[in-house]
């Protein structure tokens, strides 16, 4: 018993009151509370402490939500696990057979096979025939993506609403006071068609939106175009950034040309690089780059004069120009022509043997590579690799659990809910890069979706370190402490780096772990984003 | 030791066909177990856990794991004590996982005031702050703190098994939950005087 100038302390008196001393402790506190008014008081007043507590904390005040009141029906999956998951596989497959089988087949009938099939996937000239079909796939997914998520972040506070509606207002106002800057180019929408006289000038950015653009004038700024079939015969002062089925430049370019469409056709001087993701690309004899070349295309003919480097990732290259420097090409053909020249060193990795006109002009001898399909598990660098690899992933996971632990342990927590993780994995896997795609056309939204792309990549790097930490749990239990999450996340990594190194199992394995570990990080993101009320209303 | 109860009326009889009923797989059984309880295990996550819908996805774990563990539970035991250590073991291992360092929370366990505190400030302080206001202080303490006193006065827990969901000795459950009454008083006595000062404030302007 512990006396305090002749009274018993605060802690003896709780214990006293609560019943929690012994016999003889006790009996010492009875007789010393019949004659200390001191003690007696505090007595009191820890007793009427404790009602207080007892009535405050089981006081039935606050509302229990509706879900906790229903009793759980016979199938407790969520109605927006269901609306995410069904929409994602709906998804897919039109996906699959609207787009993907035709060009498969159309790849097996052009002799593409495996290696070249992304190529042909992504680059051929039949994938933009269905341009439209893709623009309307997109644009439903994006949309169906958005909706069901706002609804399902939103579904337990619809008494939010007015917070809600005051958010999603200053949003629409702050893209809207963005416009203006966007404004500060000549916007020019076609109806259908738009025109650029010739011997009339812009004097400042022009951006086209039309089903064919012809610019016969110049532009003293950048030209950005988004039509289905663009011609420009006038002098560009600027850079050309154009999205489309048909591009054509035949007027002098003063900065880059940066396109992305099914076919380009250059007849004229491009003062510095070109950037080209397409289908088919001709670059005429006439034509020059003041810089490099860096392409993914299908099919190129490159008959003109490039005064830097070439990139190119082509399944079919025709060389018959003058190349100035390097070239590097990984592709399914290369054809050097009579007329060709190649000043610097060239790298060629394909199936097929190079084939080189004996009239070219070569500074090397071509350095060929046949490339090698999956890992080499004979070679003791592939191991060395996965071991860099394993500590590199190991080192992210310990900054995210050293930085954030709530939401690390919240992440870790959500991949024990396998299904809703797959659903969402599956969902924001295919979603987020369409709609961060959609947001950047947009112009305005061009930060917000390089942002998003951004963070997408690094949360499909994370998914394995989620997956790993989880199945670390389930092999070395819960334990509590940075001792043991440090335990748990090295051992489940290693295993999850081991189980996709598996010959043909392996990348399907890393696949379901991203869409696994996207899902739960998507799981806990809602968790985390979900308004943070102070506890016990 | 009267646990909280939330439920209707329910003998012990009847429990127990209820349980059995759960045991064989009765999914009405199992909706109606559900119903009786989980408003009460809701509240108590309410008042140890952060948020609101903490609260909520903690109590659909809970029953998850009771309808896992439902084996294991010894009937000679009152149903609700068994329902709140699982309660207690899930949202505490919840908070545990959420703070790694805990060397800051449990390094000063014996640490307290010497003097006796005045009485009449305690009693002054029941007087002043409504249940409402009380729960909101809790939110306010350190995790060990808060969940004490959720263990000992929401779901009326013995010191032994407040010191098994813990995990610090018998002895020191007493000074835990001392310790966080003070902390509460604490809280309470900020949110009074900042309360005073906003009133003085507004009464000036």
């Amino acid at each position: 018993m512990n006396r305090l100038d002749d009274h018993f302390d605060e802690v003896t008196g709780l214990l006293y009151l609560e019943h929690q001393l012994d016999p003889e402790h006790t009996r010492a506190v009875s007789e010393h509370l019949a004659s200390c008014a001191a003690c007696s008081g505090l007595l009191r007043a820890l007793e009427s402490e404790s009602l207080w507590l007892r009535e405050s904390l089981t006081a039935e005040e606050e509302s229990i939500p509706a879900p906790l009141i229903a009793a759980p029906g016979r199938g407790t999956v969520q109605w927006g696990w269901v609306a995410a998951f069904g929409l994602a596989v709906g998804g897919a497959y039109t996906l699959w057979s609207g787009i993907v089988e035709p060009w498969v087949a159309r790849a097996q009938q052009a002799g593409f096979t495996q290696g070249y099939l992304l190529t042909m996937l992504f680059f051929s000239g039949a994938s933009w025939k269905g341009w439209d079909a893709m623009r309307s796939l997109t644009e439903f997914l994006a949309l169906a993506t958005l909706g069901t998520v706002a609804i399902w972040f939103l579904r337990k506070h619809w008494q939010r609403f007015t917070t809600i509606a005051f958010v999603m207002g200053a949003l629409v106002l702050g893209a809207l006071a963005l416009a203006p800057s966007a404004a500060a180019a000549d916007i020019e929408h076609g109806n259908p068609s738009y025109t650029l006289p010739a011997g009339h000038e812009v004097k400042t950015d022009l951006i086209v939106a039309a089903d064919r653009a012809r610019i016969d004038g110049d532009v003293d700024g950048d030209l950005i175009s988004f039509s289905s079939s663009l011609t420009v015969n006038g002098h560009v002062k600027g850079d050309i950034l154009a999205f489309g089925a048909e591009i054509r430049v035949n007027g002098p370019v003063d900065g880059n040309v940066r396109v992305w469409g099914q076919s380009l056709t250059l007849d004229s001087a491009v003062a510095k690089n070109v950037m080209a993701w397409i289908g088919a690309a001709e670059f005429d004899e006439k034509s020059t780059v003041g810089g490099t070349l860096t392409m993914l295309s299908g099919a190129t003919e490159l008959n003109g004069k490039i005064a830097g480097d070439v990139l190119a990732y082509v399944g079919d290259l025709s060389i018959g120009g003058s190349l100035g420097h390097d070239v590097t090409v990984r592709g399914g053909r290369l054809t050097v022509g009579p007329n060709a020249e190649i000043v610097g060193q060239t790298k060629y990795t394909g199936d097929r043997e190079p084939e080189v006109s004996p009239g070219a002009k070569l500074g090397s001898a071509i350095q060929y590579t046949v490339p090698k399909r999956g890992p080499d598990y004979t070679r003791a660098n592939y191991y060395l690799h996965r071991v860099f690899f394993w500590g590199a992933s190991f080192v992210f996971g310990l900054v995210l659990l050293l930085v954030a632990p709530g939401f690390f342990a919240d992440t870790e927590q959500a991949s024990k809910k396998i299904g809703p993780a797959m659903g969402f994995g599956v969902l924001f896997l295919f979603a987020t890069p369409i709609a961060a795609l959609i947001a950047c056309i947009t112009i305005v939204g061009l930060g917000i979706g390089i942002s998003a792309l951004f963070l997408y990549l690094i949360a499909i790097y994370s998914a394995q370190v989620f997956v790993g930490s989880w199945l670390g749990e389930q092999l070395l239990g819960s334990g509590v402490g940075i001792g043991a999450a440090v335990g748990r996340l090295a051992l489940g990594l290693a295993i999850v780096r081991l189980l996709t190194m598996v010959p043909f199992a392996g990348p399907w394995i890393h696949f379901v772990v991203i869409v696994w570990g996207l899902g739960a990080l998507v799981l806990a993101l809602h968790k985390r984003m979900r308004p943070q009320v102070a506890a016990a209303a | 030791m009267d646990r909280h109860q939330t439920t209707g009326a329910m003998s012990e009889a009847e429990l127990a066909q209820l349980l059995s009923q759960v045991r064989a797989g009765d999914p009405d059984a199992w909706g109606e177990l559900y119903r009786r309880y989980a408003p009460a295990i809701f509240r108590f996550c309410r008042r140890v856990l952060p948020t609101r819908e903490d609260s909520e996805d903690a109590t659909t774990e809970v029953f998850m794991k009771v309808r896992q563990k439902l084996g294991t539970y010894d009937s000679s035991r009152p149903f609700t004590a068994w329902l709140y250590k699982v309660a207690s073991n899930h949202c505490w291992d919840t908070l545990r996982r959420r703070r790694i360092r805990q060397d800051l929370e449990t390094g000063d366990l014996d640490t307290l005031p010497l003097e006796h505190p005045d009485p009449s400030q305690i009693e002054r302080l029941q007087a002043e702050h409504t249940g409402k206001e009380v729960r909101g202080g809790l939110a306010k303490l350190p995790d060990r703190a808060r969940m004490a006193l959720v263990l000992r006065y929401y779901a009326d827990m013995s010191y032994d098994e407040i010191a098994n969901t813990l995990g610090v000795r018998r002895a020191f459950v007493g000074v835990l939950l001392l310790r966080a009454r003070h902390q509460l008083r604490d809280a309470l006595s900020g949110t009074a005087a900042a309360g005073a000062q906003k009133a003085s404030a507004g009464g000036k302007s």
